[in-house]
Parts: C-alpha cells; structure tokens; sequence
C-alpha cells in the first residue's frame, strides 16, 4: 500500500479522458475513481485502471456501499470492494456518511443520516467491519444535504470527529459539501472546521455546486467558487495541507481545465499562511 | 422501532412516492413546502443516477428513439424495475422485457432484441479477460475424439437471435461508423457478440455459423454442433470458424475425451 505525501493534488479520473491521460501524464499526486465502476472482472475500464495504476497512486472513492443502512450492509457489495482493493492497492479507499438503500431497494444516492448517537453507534459497527474486511483503515466523507433532521444531537463534523475517535478511520472532508450545507442550513462552515481533528483528515474534495431557489445541490460539474477556495485556505491553515482532489463528474470539461483547478489547489495549499488565493 | 430504521422507511417511501413526502415531517426541520422541494431534489438525483446507468448500457436504442424519448422510457422503467444493488453496472437487465410490452414502443418491433444485443455488449465490455492458451494441443487431439471435443469460451460470448437485422442496426450507431446507412429490413440476424481484445465484436452469423456456435456454447461436443450447422447450411465451414474464433481468443480452451 502506497501512502500520499500530504501535498499531493489529484484529479477524477474519467473515460473520456483516458487517452490524453495515458499520452501526457501531467503532474499529478493521485487518481481518484469511483470504486463502483471498477467492480467488473476485465475488459478496457479495468486495463485502463492498471494503467493509470502504473503511473499514479490511486484512491478508490465508493459511492454505493451504503454505510448508514438501518437494516443492512450488503456483504456482496463488500466482497466485491474487497476483491478492487487486493487488485488496486489503492492509497486511500473512502466512503460517505450517508445511506443509500433500504430491503431491497437501492437509490443510488447519497442520502442524509440524522446526526444521532443511535447513527453513531451504527456507523461505528459498520466502519469496524468493513475495515477489519479490507484489513486497512478507510476515510469518510461529509455529504451535500438538502434536508435537516429534527433529532440530530450533533453536528456532522463533530459525528464525523468521534466516528474517527472510536474507530480508527480518517476523515474525508469535502469542503464544497461542508459550504453547500452551511449555505442550506445557516451556518458557518469556518467554525465547523474546529469540531474536526487535523491528525483524523485524510483527503479533502473539491468540486463545484449550482443553486437552484436559494439551495445549494452538488452537482460537480463547474470550477470550485470563490467562497469554497476560501473554505479551503481556512482547512488547510487549521491542518496543514492534506491529498486534495478536484472532483468533477459531469459536463466533463477538458482535462487542461481540470489541471488548472489542481494547479491553484496547489498553490491555496502552499499558501496556506499567507492571505491570497489565487 | 428504532428511530433510524423509522426515518429510513419513512423516507424511501416519500423518495418512492410523492405522496408519501409527509411521512417525512415529523423527521425534518422546515415547513411542508420546503420539505417537499428538498425531497424533489433527492428525487431527481436518484432517478438520474437509474436513467445514466441505463444510458450506458443501452447507447444505441438512445439514438434510435431519441435522448428525450428515452428518459421518459428510463423513468418508466425504474418506477417498474427500481435499483436494488449499488453496483450500477448489474441495472437494465430487464430493460428488453421491458420495452417489448412498453405500449409507446411498439411501432418498433425489434427494439427488444436490440435492447438483448445491447445488454449482451454491455457484459462482454467489462467480461473476464480470456488468457492464451496453446492452441496447437487443438490439432493434437487424436481424431477419433474430435468429436468429443467441448470448448470453452471467452466470458460474455453471447448469441442472440432476431427476427430483425440487429447487428446492422448496432453497426450503423457506432460512433465511429463511416458507411453508408442504408438498412434491409427483410434480413434476420443471428448475431454474435465478443471480445477480441478489449473491444467488443457484434458480427451477424450465417446459418451454419450460428447453429454450431449456439450448440457448442451451451456445452455442445463438436461432433453434434457440427452436424447442427451442415443441417442448417450444408456449405458450413468448420475449419474456417474456428481459426477465426481461437485467432480472437473467443474460443480459450477445449476438453476431450481420452
């Protein structure tokens, strides 16, 4: 298993980008890929994999394992996270802290959790379980919502800060995420940062929103916003620079977009003492 | 109950059912009509995540009934045949069932078997590589058991037979197809769809062809597949096919008796 320098930038990797990829291979710390994508038994997307494998380190980002299910975690699904895991020996393997499927119905979405101390008890379980199943320790990630629960007892970075406290995993901190739900649900996303540990942060997301009636949606399909780049500095002043990876997924734009993105997240990262961003 | 499993339950039904979204307030902060239009955004992404999911598998019946066309066949489909796995790869297996009892797609008859050919493809893409193999041992089998002779195939070798040309229609929506558009509708097709490599192959069959290459991948010895093909068409080429399926490594390996 490889480990990231803490200054490390990353990119999605996409298929319509692989060509240019594998010809170029610009500078960068990581690939990031959906793990879910990279569930089959072969074929190009897999050889594509071994090949950017070859160049970069990569982290396997999962979207579909469904954490905080109340009734289940989908051991087939696990099985064959597992099986990507032992093939890729990724960097960094991460999940969100949501729950996406109910019986036998799966959404396909990453839906919110209340930030409850029964929630809590469950996640620890399931983050035990699939760590001790990968036999190495995962990241999880603070989502978008667009609702908000009564019961919650916590916030969601203090949730996440004691999840890592009782179970060994790192903390994935989206920073678009943590600024779509301060815009949603009226707070500051700057004083959330001091609810989360620097030693648990693994890996910090950066990506693109739209707004739509006054809410936020995570749609990562634009450049990282003013407001989002200077969430960032603030993260990377309280911990120190972390692998950062600039996530988009739709309306794919040119891979030298892309690079531009992870050019400037380099320089907020190394700047993180000083004032400006740009 | 405990609370989470309650909220979860009451919150797939509101995703499910939009006139189940009040169940939901009671969980959630804000009024009706707030949690309502937070609820349609949830709503949205999952029936985008389904719809993209079967965009990937079924590229071709998008261009041929239109993209708009084939949201509206994507959401009927999902209200029909949800999500049940969060490996979206395995979503739209039953989307041929589907579209052949759909009523505002019958106009297009082989729009099932497309949607077969479609899904045939999408498995052979990301199938287990098949591994060389000596294929010299083929030709030191004694011959008095070639007929005994069981291949095995590559992972997501598949047949599908039509009463339609569907390997002609699959052609003619490749992105990279250069040719000239033209259609015959009399023909039927058998076709068969492999890996050469990664790239996967959809060739339409001849009748010999067809009938040893169906008797065989379904665990046919030689010696019956190939009476099945010079039945079906006496001029049937045994030695012709079969380099051309252990060149492509579509045929990966063999048994025999003795």
């Amino acid at each position: 298993m490889k480990t990231l320098p803490e200054l490390s930038v990353g990119i999605g990797l996409r298929q319509p980008h692989y060509r240019e990829m594998f010809e170029r291979t610009p500078a960068l710390g990581f690939l990031e890929v959906h793990s879910e994508n990279f569930f089959l038994d072969g074929g190009a997307a897999m050889h594509a994999l071994e090949r950017a494998r070859a160049a970069y380190p990569i982290s396997l980002h999962g979207v579909g394992l469904s954490l905080g299910s109340s009734d289940a975690l989908a051991q087939q699904h696990l099985a064959k996270l597992k099986r990507l895991v032992d093939r890729v020996e990724p960097a960094l393997v991460s999940e969100h802290l949501s729950w996406s499927s109910l019986g036998t119905r799966h959404f396909n979405d990453l839906l919110p959790l209340p930030h409850t101390r029964e929630a809590l008890g469950l996640l620890t379980e399931r983050v035990d379980r699939v760590q001790s199943a990968l036999n190495r320790s995962i990241l999880v990630e603070n989502v978008s919502a667009y609702v908000e629960f009564r019961d919650s007892e916590m916030t969601e970075t203090a949730f996440l800060a004691e999840l890592a406290r009782r179970t060994g995993c790192g903390i994935l901190l989206d920073v678009n995420n943590l600024y779509v739900n301060a815009v949603n649900f009226g707070f500051d996303p700057i004083a959330r940062l001091a609810d989360l540990p620097p030693e648990a942060i693994g890996e910090m997301h950066l990506a693109g929103h739209t707004s739509v009636d006054g809410c936020l949606i995570d749609t990562h399909g634009s450049r990282v916003c003013d407001e989002v780049w200077a969430l960032f500095q603030a993260a990377c002043r309280r911990f120190g620079p972390r692998p950062t990876l600039i996530e988009w997924d739709t309306d794919l734009p040119a891979l030298d977009v892309l690079l531009g993105e992870a050019a400037t997240a380099k320089s907020v990262a190394l700047q993180r003492a000083g004032v400006s961003y740009a | 109950m405990p609370e989470l499993l309650a909220i979860q339950q009451d919150f797939a039904g509101a995703l499910d059912d939009a006139d189940a979204a009040s169940r939901t307030e009671r969980w959630l902060t804000g009024n009706a009509s707030l949690i309502e239009q937070r609820l349609a955004i949830y709503r949205a992404n999952v029936a985008a995540s389904a719809t993209k999911a079967l965009v990937a598998a079924y590229p071709v019946i998008r261009q041929v009934v239109g993209e708009t066309f084939f949201d509206g066949l994507a959401r009927a489909y999902q209200h029909l045949v949800p999500s049940t796995s969060g490996d979206l790869t395995d979503y739209g297996a039953a989307f041929s069932g589907f579209v052949a009892e759909f009523p505002h797609t019958q106009s297009l008859p082989y729009l099932p078997d497309l949607a077969r050919l479609e899904w045939a493809v999408h498995r052979a893409y990301g199938a287990q590589d098949s591994q060389p193999w000596d294929q010299q041992s083929l030709a030191r089998v004694a011959p008095a058991q070639h007929s005994t002779i069981r291949f095995d195939w590559a992972a997501g070798t598949a047949i599908v037979d039509s009463n339609f040309p569907i390997a002609r229609v699959w052609l003619i929506h490749q992105p990279d197809f250069d040719g000239e558009f033209s259609v015959d509708w009399s023909v039927r097709e058998c076709v068969l769809a492999s890996r050469d490599g990664f790239r996967v192959v959809v060739s339409a069959l001849g009748a010999g062809d067809a009938a040893f290459i169906g008797s065989s991948l379904a665990g046919g010895a030689l010696g019956a597949s190939a009476e099945m093909a010079l039945a079906a068409e006496p001029g049937f080429d045994l030695g012709r096919l079969l380099g051309r399926l252990t060149q492509s490594n579509v045929i990966c390996g063999f048994t025999s008796k003795g």
